[in-house]
């Protein structure tokens, strides 16, 4: 659940292969089939259109690992320095910098190109200067082969680097090389970071977690410091350093009094009092570990010394000086061995409770506090009657609880268990656990319905009497006139509004009943066989009224207005064949007969025609279940003598 | 003791149960797992009933239980009303109600003394679950939701209601309902409190993404395991402030 994850960073390929992967794109995706006949603009597209397409192909690929790698300005502080210690903040900006310079210029080469490709003039120049444009590509991609692979370096690392929340509950182990930090994070955790009997056996930071008072604690083991200036430190300390500078974590300080790691006790104090401005402002424990090897009480007197001046600064305050927080004021010295567990879980606890206090406070400083304040509240009830409302624990429970007590173990056989057993033959029964009933009867099937009645209306034994009350109940109210309408009058205008409204439905109902009656069907209807016509228009009413009007019609033979046809084009199209002007008309425009009729001699023959008809169209139809003569059937779709043997010249159709 | 479980994949088991002092429904599905759960916490004690309503598996939204009784909304067919009466105690009362409200659930929250309900309930349905239940109504909201018994789980020990519920209201409800209540979540910050959580006065049976913090609230506001609700406020109040904000 960390802010950060570094491991989704997509692969930073070398030069080559990254030059290899954007031509063969291009080649894959871009047509390739150009001739020298085309049009030469067709030409000049074709070619453009490659190399603007190799020129998106490396600004994608490149705006990608510019925008995936983890800008040092954006990230949280501790964040930005481990990636400062670890792989050079110069060397990091300059790489994604000369990325980006590599981007531009890559761009500025197609648009050049892209305009001289306007100029070329045959498919030989225009393929010359296409050629010319990637290759100047591919060498400025070239040049960024260093810093390609320095990038993917970078980027493997990153995604191996442990996913350390900079924000949540964290406690810091540090102190000399080989004095039992990762011991101690494996007792408390199940990090299991490797432990060996030489120094800088831890040479990056590692992260395990633990539960405390339902939380989850992150503990961050970090490698040993030495005591020498920070010019000094090596990138394996430089690690423990930023941690420790940049999370607000409680820390704790390891000594090793049995000198066993290898440092004397006065070494290991002076480093303490060297790193001391790193503590600041965080809770602090300092733990003797070793314990078993040798007690502070065993060592000589002058280690002892040491120790219990140390002790003295803790306690009094004297060791985080700029603090004004009093709960960080004092360091609790605590002593534990990894190796008997001793006192381990005591120093966990303490570093626990003291980081919770402090952040607890940090935070009820703060606003965001107000929001929850209403959820640690328990609102306790104050009395308003008598009544008691004790809880309800049935025998059974409480013995049960008595039960677990004393450690007894289940017997019931679970319905998971029979379901497991029985596999698919499983089948849920509901019935099984009727115990009011007896065997032979739980699982009697009972209809829903029986003679017409609903079982369940009858599952009340008294349900008649019930009834019969309820009845008996209802007459009385009816009796007592409960249910009678009280009579309202209605003065004039009501009246009035009343009857018209009467009406108006009435009126409304014979106009709906008539619209049905008249309308048959609800469609519109066009008619098939003539035109719509426009009514009363002809040619005798107008000159009727014209007559009527005064108007002197009398030699109007030939005049436009009796032509009933238009002349426009589309009304009248052209004939399709010159008029027949020589030959005699056709004898008769329609046959005279009907064609059943024809050919046939009389009436008689006629009749006996049909009959065989008749005859032939039902046996056919009755044999194949047809609906009529037009009902088509095909018995045999691919009939085995049209389909079968070999096929020679000619013979599809028949063999 | 809280239990976490899912029912098919799903957290919400307070929809898919219903947990009082004298028997649990559980809904019937695909496998056993979710009915086991509660079969081994349970069935030692108390029934442990698999009951569907109106052919749906979204038992605890639909009705209203104590120890005395049990209200059904009116879509139960009369099959369903039959088996859970036969497998039922005699001493639990069902009814069968008709209301337009017909998530009884989310509707009506209740012990087995008092029981809060939404303002719009109906009267005849308010005096069934006074008879029914043996209960003292009270019409109320939660943090300003009307749907008091989504937001609302409570038990004869204690409570847990809408983490929006200011201290006011805390109060004022504690005081009607005779225990003491907390608000809190389930499910990691479900608000949903009867939706993510089904208990009793001595177990509790909650979704699986519960958190440990939330947990712990829930075992001291309901006293399982012998834990105060005062707990809340002295021992776990660093690590509730630390994890909620």
């Amino acid at each position: 659940m960390s802010l950060y994850n570094f491991k989704k960073i997509a692969v930073v390929p070398t030069a080559k292969d990254f030059i290899d992967i954007i031509l063969s794109k291009t080649q894959r995706k871009t047509p390739t089939v150009v001739h020298k006949h085309y049009k030469i603009t067709r030409i000049r597209a074709f070619y453009i259109r490659k190399v603007k397409f190799t020129q998106q192909n490396f600004h994608d690929r490149l705006s990608r690992i510019i925008q995936e790698f983890p800008k040092l300005d954006d990230v949280h502080p501790f964040y930005a320095d481990l990636m400062n210690v670890l792989y050079d903040k110069d060397h990091y900006k300059l790489g994604l910098g000369q990325l980006n310079t590599a981007r531009h210029l890559i761009d500025n080469v197609a648009k050049d190109y892209v305009r001289l490709l306007k100029f070329g003039d045959s498919l030989y120049r225009c393929k010359q200067l296409k050629r010319a444009a990637l290759g100047r590509m591919a060498t400025i991609m070239k040049r960024q082969a260093a810093n390609l692979t320095y990038l993917e370096q970078v980027r493997q690392h990153l995604a191996r680097l442990p996913s350390i929340d900079p924000y949540t509950r964290t406690i810091i182990i540090c102190g000399f090389p080989n004095v039992g930090k990762s011991s101690f994070i494996n007792k408390i955790t199940r990090a299991d970071v490797e432990v060996q009997p030489y120094a800088f056996t831890t040479k990056s930071l590692y992260v395990g977690h633990t539960d405390y008072k339902y939380l989850r604690w992150q503990v961050i083991d970090t490698p040993g410091i030495l005591d020498h200036p920070l010019e000094q430190r090596n990138v394996i300390e430089m690690q423990a350093v930023t941690a420790l500078a940049h999370l607000r974590a409680a820390v704790l300080y390891v000594l090793d009094p049995s000198e066993q790691c290898g440092h004397s006790l006065e070494e290991q104090i002076s480093l303490f009092e060297s790193i001391k401005p790193l503590f600041s402002n965080k809770p602090l424990i300092v733990v003797l570990n070793k314990m078993d090897v040798i007690k502070p009480e065993e060592l000589p007197p002058n280690k002892r010394a040491l120790i219990e001046e140390l002790e003295a600064n803790c306690t009094k305050g004297n060791v985080v000086n700029a603090d004004t927080n009093s709960e960080l004021k004092t360091v609790p010295v605590m002593r534990m061995s990894t190796m008997t567990e001793e006192g381990v879980q005591e120093v966990k606890i303490e570093a626990c409770e003291r980081l919770l206090g402090h952040r607890v406070t940090e935070k009820m400083r703060t606003k965001k506090v107000d929001g929850i304040l209403n959820r640690l509240h328990v609102a306790t009830p104050t009395p308003r009657d008598g009544k008691a409302r004790p809880p309800v624990l049935p025998p059974a429970v409480l013995q049960k609880m008595q039960k677990t007590a004393e450690r007894e173990t289940r017997k019931r056989k679970l319905e998971r268990e029979i379901e497991v057993e029985l596999g698919d033959d499983y089948v849920l029964d509901l019935q099984k656990n009727y115990t009011d009933i007896d065997e032979e009867e739980r699982y009697d099937p009972i209809p829903e319905f029986w003679e017409g009645h609903n079982i369940a209306d009858y599952i009340d034994p008294e349900i008649f009497d019930k009834l019969a009350d309820l009845e008996k109940e209802e007459d009385l109210r009816m009796a007592g006139g409960m249910y009678a309408v009280p009579k309202i009058e209605l003065d004039e205008t009501m009246k009035e509004i009343r009857d018209l409204a009467r009406q108006i439905r009435n009126k409304k109902a014979v106009l709906k009943d008539e619209s049905r009656l008249v309308k048959q069907s609800t469609k519109p209807v066009m008619p098939r066989n003539s035109r719509a016509r426009d009514k009363g228009r002809s040619t005798s009413k107008l000159r009727d009224e014209m007559e009527k009007l005064g108007v002197d019609m009398s030699d109007t033979q030939k005049a436009h207005f009796t032509r009933t046809r238009s002349r426009s084009r589309s009304q009248s199209a052209p004939r399709a064949k010159r008029a027949r002007t020589d030959a005699a008309p056709p004898a008769t425009t329609a046959l005279a007969r009907t064609r059943d009729t024809l050919g046939v001699r009389d009436a008689a023959m006629q009749r006996r025609a049909k009959h065989m008809a008749h005859v032939a169209i039902s046996k056919k139809t009755k044999k194949m279940g047809l609906k009529g003569e037009a009902d088509r059937f095909i018995g045999t779709k691919m009939p085995k003598h049209l389909f079968s043997g070999k096929r020679g010249v000619g013979k599809t159709d028949r063999r | 003791m809280a239990v976490r479980v899912q029912f098919e994949n799903n957290n919400e088991v307070g929809v898919f149960s219903k947990l009082t002092n004298s028997y649990c429904l559980v809904a019937i599905g695909g496998s056993e797992n979710f009915y086991s759960v509660f079969e081994a916490e349970l069935a030692d004690t108390i029934p442990v009933v698999h009951v569907s309503i109106a052919g749906c598996r979204i038992i605890g939204r639909m009705t209203v239980a104590n120890k005395n009784g049990l209200l059904v909304p009116s879509s139960t067919t009369d099959t369903e009303l039959q088996h859970i009466r036969n497998s039922l105690p005699d001493t639990v009362k069902v009814q069968r109600v008709e209301e337009r409200l017909s998530a009884l659930g989310n509707v009506i929250a209740c012990n087995d003394y008092v029981a809060l309900v939404h303002p719009d309930l109906d009267k005849d349905t308010e005096e069934i679950l006074a008879d029914t239940l043996d209960v003292e109504v009270f019409r109320q909201t939660v943090a300003g939701n009307v749907l008091v018994g989504s937001y609302t789980a409570l038990t004869n020990r204690g409570g847990l209601v809408h983490p929006k519920t200011t201290i006011q209201d805390q109060d004022e409800l504690s005081s009607l309902l005779q225990v003491p209540l907390v608000a809190g979540t389930v499910n990691r910050g479900s608000d949903v409190v009867a939706a993510g959580l089904v208990v009793n006065d001595w177990s509790a049976f909650c979704g699986m993404d519960t958190t440990s913090t939330e947990i712990s609230v829930i075992e001291s506001v309901f006293k399982l395991n012998d834990a105060k609700p005062t707990a809340i406020t002295s021992t776990m109040r660093a690590s509730l402030i630390d994890s909620m904000s």
